[in-house]
């Protein structure tokens, strides 16, 4: 009976020594900022996203984006509602894009010191349904114990089934659209 | 009529026509954003009811509350206030979330109604007025569950 009580102790105990080092191992954000930037000789056009939530698994590596797409705010109404609609991101039917990704050279980045690392990450990008890999860098700085992120990348729309032949769109809108995410975590 | 005339007329037209199609044109290009707390309120409910309604089933509770363009369903939250942050932008976020839940509601404010909403005390029960962008579900990926997103949000009952 005894040794019953020890053993449900030390149970306990090793329970919740796992349930804190999950909890310690997982960077949480949801301090971010995500803007699109379209160039063409006809139009720049940004928008930008505040709303985001992104996980970074410190043992594991495993880095996740997940975007609320109709946060993206335009500086024109008219834009927004484009950006939006079935053609294009068809927002209300996929209300998210997720970015799930591993950064590669886990060993190079110590998140408990402070200093700028430079994360290799491969993974999959899923906008409007369309699944497609996206292989990126992104800086990671550690300052005072808090963990910052910022990555730049292109993504081409017509990969995401988004293709525009003709009228203003096909114009005033690059091919390629350049991604920046930043975040804050905790 | 002479032939002159007759021209004369159909320029006259032509340019109406173009003056017109110019001006809806500029119209629509340049209308501003919807003002949401100008907007009527679609749904006045509870941050939990919200929370389940999306949890029970995603697809119909996205068909209920987002629209095609955008511009989704106006609500009026109460809940409790859970934590006060700031985003990327400086603005005020409060999470509406009652302690045992497993989700909340996630309102962002404006730079007008940021001070105001920063002042909310945690625990207190408030009511705000914001647009919808996203729902409430698990995300396997992040491995925890995402909260409704609300922007353009407003206290309006403390």
């Amino acid at each position: 009976m005894k040794n019953l009580k020890v053993l449900s102790i030390a149970l306990v105990a090793v329970l919740g020594l796992f349930a804190f080092t999950t909890v310690a191992d997982k960077l949480v954000s949801s301090k971010t900022h995500i803007k699109f930037f379209s160039t063409t000789p006809a139009e720049d056009i940004e928008a930008n996203n505040y709303a985001a939530v992104s996980t970074i698994d410190k043992s594991t590596g495993k880095f996740v984006f997940s975007v609320p797409m109709q946060g993206f705010e335009f500086p024109k109404s008219l834009m927004q509602k484009h950006f939006n609609q079935k053609k294009f991101l068809h927002t209300s039917k996929y209300p998210k894009a997720k970015y799930v990704g591993d950064i590669t050279n886990l060993s190079d980045i110590n998140f408990d010191a402070d200093g700028t690392y430079t994360a290799n990450v491969k993974g999959e990008m899923t906008i409007r349904g369309v699944t497609k890999p996206v292989t990126e860098d992104a800086t990671i700085k550690v300052s005072n114990g808090k963990v910052g992120l910022e990555t730049k990348f292109f993504i081409t729309l017509a990969d995401y089934g988004i293709e525009f032949n003709r009228g203003k769109p096909s114009k005033n809108i690059a091919d390629k659209v350049e991604v920046t995410a930043k975040a804050e975590y905790k | 009529m002479s032939k002159k005339k007759v021209i004369k007329k159909i320029l006259l037209v032509v340019l109406v026509l173009v003056v017109i199609g110019g001006a809806y044109g500029a119209w629509m290009y340049f209308q501003p954003h919807r003002d949401v707390q100008d907007t009527e309120t679609d749904y006045s409910l509870k941050a939990s009811d919200i929370v389940q309604e999306y949890l029970t089933d995603n697809q119909a509770a996205n068909e209920k509350y987002l629209a095609a363009d955008g511009e989704s369903k106006v609500l009026e939250i109460k809940g409790q206030v859970s934590e006060v942050s700031e985003d990327y932008e400086g603005n005020t976020v409060v999470l509406l979330k009652s302690d045992s839940a497993k989700a909340g509601v996630k309102a962002f404010f404006t730079q007008e109604t940021s001070a105001e909403a920063k002042q909310a005390k945690v625990g207190s029960t408030i009511t705000i007025k914001g647009v919808i962008r996203s729902g409430a579900s698990y995300d396997e990926d992040l491995e925890m569950y995402e909260n409704v997103i609300v922007e353009k949000s407003k206290v309006i009952k403390k």
